[in-house]
């Protein structure tokens, strides 16, 4: 187990990499960092390196610092994001670099380097040197040669972002199957929303340098501790209304900023209110919500069809609400027009709650029946 | 505004490169077009001919009718957005889009009123006193839109402007830059290698491989009916299932045969099944793929469980069967195990049927 305590790394003055980082990484994880340009994610990467030192912090593994171990002694193998490929050597002899350091037969070599080329899909370019390949052929390479040695700790610095979206999608399954099959953790840094999902056993989300939230990608994405998370998790990304408690009659509701619609409050979510007026926003996705060409008992909310994105397998549609924007899913055959009325089921229960940017509370019952038939059966 | 039509463009660099071989579309006055391609499929060489920052090998550009294959860039009243915004660094956000319109010589309550107008549709409204270096990546992107729009071109031309944006950032400038097209009614050309920015954004889709247009559709039209399996294997996340067979006759019914696994050929197929090529490629969606532990027909394909994903909205399995890996979708709440042996189940009607030796889809006849 690898553990970060009280990590900060300061390029300058002012110019902080990460902050004050404290978790710990378990043995034979996969974890991802993801975070927006800028997050600091480079810079714990290459802090867990040795690459770089921390300014104040200690970094551990298994109780001992990692301080004073020299990068080439911790076991670790990286895959930068530049590449850093051996020019004047084939893809081949790049390959099999790290296993000629490590005494193995020729035969092994080549075997090994046969089947990761194969994994791959480069063993046409074996021959070829770095200078003659596409920007997408020289990740794999950087990547190939980064994993095909056995290591303890494997270090991926957006080692498929890169590659186009078919070849994407297949490497994205090799890295899962490879962290299935092999005892090693592996961190993985990225920036696209389904790769930290789909890979990761646990996701660290971070920001400026700061750890907003680790945990499963369930957790993340289901009880996000904030709106940064929960806007940055999950495709398309949760859609947000600033709303305002009021009463009538004794009775709460939420009164959606600039617009008609009003929802009504259950005493579950209003013991956590904290008396304030303003600051309070609903959060929403787009798989958690219906829409509905009519109004009916569970469609009770208009708004207004603004922006249609065609997915194939369905349709996003942005629907106005007063000056708040909501994206909802419908299947691929549903193609409101834009400025039509489209109803929503929007209710507070099954709706993210947020005050001043921190999250009050999640939908309870958001495990149960989320609305995948769109998704799910929308082409049928 | 105005409407493009080129007819039979190349693009030949020195002698040797032909990146463009003989193209034929139209975009019409108003229209949101993406060029969509791999890298190296001539889809930006295509767009520098219609700027104007390239000569035009053989064949005709027309705006409006009217040949400019003579016509400079900047007499075109075409915008370009670059992924280098070259900003002024020493003015601020208001004086950068002020300034294209001083240069053309508008007075000044003009040139607030359409500054304000851009901003607005950018979302930079609150940034308008910042100089670009205070700038993040993303801001200044929409600083350089803004610049490139505000004197209102007759179209606008825009070259992967989002493709290293995270997965917010992403959908944010989708939404702006649809909303600019919406609200301004722009003729736009939006080229790009990411095929899920394509079909969210474009009114029409031009698929391109290497110099030649392979479709041309709606979004809509590309995904459902794929011209051949280039098309079909390019557009859609996650990417459509291959299957190599040939059709055989069995007890008159026409079947799909490959390697062990046999299946009926759709419907429409079956009264022209001896007019089918011998050798054919089915292709069908992840999402159109059902999977289960046991074998409810001896139609089902038997395969092991090579991973699964969970992307909490759904999630995809990859199958390894004897010869090939396919994809399917499936609710969060169908767990399986790695190795796990299952079998997976293809409705015919989402079948796809594409030809071995062309890769040419093979069409339903019209009454169908």
């Amino acid at each position: 187990m690898i553990t970060l305590k009280n990590v900060s790394k300061r390029y300058t003055t002012t110019a902080f990499g990460v902050r004050d980082l404290n978790f710990e990484i378990r043995d034979q994880e996969f974890l991802v960092i993801y975070g927006p340009s800028g997050a600091g994610k480079s810079t714990t990467l290459k802090l867990l390196a040795g690459i770089i030192k921390p300014t104040s912090g200690d970094i551990e593994r298994d109780g001992q610092s990692l301080l004073d171990v020299a990068p080439e002694s911790r076991d670790m193998a990286m895959a930068f994001e530049n590449y850093a490929l051996y020019s004047h050597m084939s893809v081949g002899d790049n390959l099999a670099f790290p296993l000629r350091a490590k005494a193995m037969s020729n035969n092994e070599i080549d075997e090994r380097v046969q089947r990761m080329a194969r994994t791959l899909q480069i063993a046409d370019l074996l021959d070829r040197r770095p200078g003659f390949l596409s920007g997408g052929q020289r990740q794999r390479v950087a990547l190939g040669r980064a994993i095909i040695r056995p290591a303890n700790l494997y270090l991926l610095d957006e080692p498929i972002g890169h590659l186009d979206a078919k070849l994407r999608h297949h490497m994205r399954g090799e890295l899962k199957a490879m962290s299935a099959d092999l005892n090693a953790t592996i961190v993985l840094v990225t920036t696209a929303s389904r790769e930290a999902l789909a890979l990761g056993d646990r996701i660290a989300i971070l920001r400026e340098g700061n750890l907003q939230q680790i945990g499963t990608p369930d957790e993340v994405y289901y009880q996000p501790v904030n709106e940064f998370v929960a806007s940055f998790v999950g495709e398309p990304p949760m859609s947000f209304l600033s709303i305002e408690p009021k009463s009538d009659d004794g009775k709460l509701f939420f009164q959606i900023q600039d617009c008609d619609s009003r929802l009504e409050v259950l005493s579950e979510m209003a013991q956590h209110l904290n008396g304030q007026k303003e600051g309070y926003r609903l959060g929403v996705r787009a798989s958690e919500i219906t829409v509905s060409l009519q109004k009916d008992a569970g469609h009770q909310v208009a708004g207004e069809v603004y922006i249609v994105e065609h997915m194939g397998y369905c349709n996003i549609i942005t629907a106005k609400l007063g000056k708040g924007l909501v994206r909802v899913i419908t299947e691929s055959t549903v193609i409101p027009k834009r400025g039509e009325v489209i109803w929503l089921s929007l209710n507070a229960e099954n709706m993210h709650l947020f005050y001043q940017a921190n999250a009050l509370q999640h939908p309870s019952h958001f495990r149960t029946e989320l609305n995948t038939s769109g998704v799910l059966t929308g082409a049928r | 505004m105005a409407t493009i039509t080129l007819e039979n463009v190349s693009k030949t660099y020195g002698n040797r490169v032909e990146a463009v071989r003989g193209i034929n579309f139209e975009v019409k006055d108003g229209e949101f077009v993406a060029l969509l391609g791999p890298s190296g499929c001539g889809k930006s060489s295509t767009m520098r001919m219609i700027a104007g920052l390239e000569d035009i090998t053989k064949g005709t550009i027309y705006f409006d009718g009217k040949p400019v294959n003579m016509l400079r860039a900047r007499d075109r009243k075409v915008a370009m957005a670059f992924e280098t915004y070259a900003l002024y660094p020493t003015l601020n956000v208001y004086e950068n889009l002020a300034f294209p319109l001083r240069c053309a010589g508008w007075d000044k309550k003009k040139v607030d009123e359409k500054v304000q107008e851009y901003a607005q549709l950018l979302e930079l409204t609150r940034l308008l006193d910042r100089v670009p270096g205070d700038l993040s990546g993303g801001q200044a992107q929409r600083v350089g839109l803004a610049r490139a729009l505000v004197r209102e071109p007759a179209c606008f031309l825009l070259d992967e402007p989002i493709s290293h944006l995270d997965t917010r950032q992403r959908h944010r400038m989708r939404q702006i830059i649809k909303r600019l097209h919406l609200e301004k009614g722009f003729t736009m050309i939006y080229v790009t290698h990411d095929q899920e920015e394509a079909m969210a954004m474009a009114d029409q889709i031009v698929v391109m491989h290497e110099g030649v247009i392979r479709q041309i559709g709606t979004p809509a039209e590309i995904y459902r009916d794929p011209a051949d399996d280039f098309v079909a294997g390019f557009v859609g996340e996650p990417p459509m299932n291959f299957l190599d067979g040939s059709p055989n006759l069995c007890d008159g019914v026409w079947m799909y045969r490959s390697g062990d696994r046999q299946f009926p050929l759709p419907e429409w197929m079956q009264a022209q099944g001896d007019k089918l090529p011998g050798n054919l490629t089915m292709g069908i969606r992840p999402f159109d793929v059902a999977v289960g532990m046991e074998s409810s027909t001896p139609h089902d394909a038997a395969g092991e469980v090579f991973v699964a994903e969970n992307l909490c909205d759904y999630s995809i399995v990859a199958v390894d069967m004897t010869d090939v890996r396919f994809h399917a979708v499936t609710p969060t709440s169908f767990k399986v195990e790695r190795h796990q042996p299952v079998y997976l189940k293809f409705d015919p009607i989402f079948m796809r049927f594409f030809d071995k030796a062309t890769g040419k889809a093979i069409l339903a006849p019209r009454d169908w």
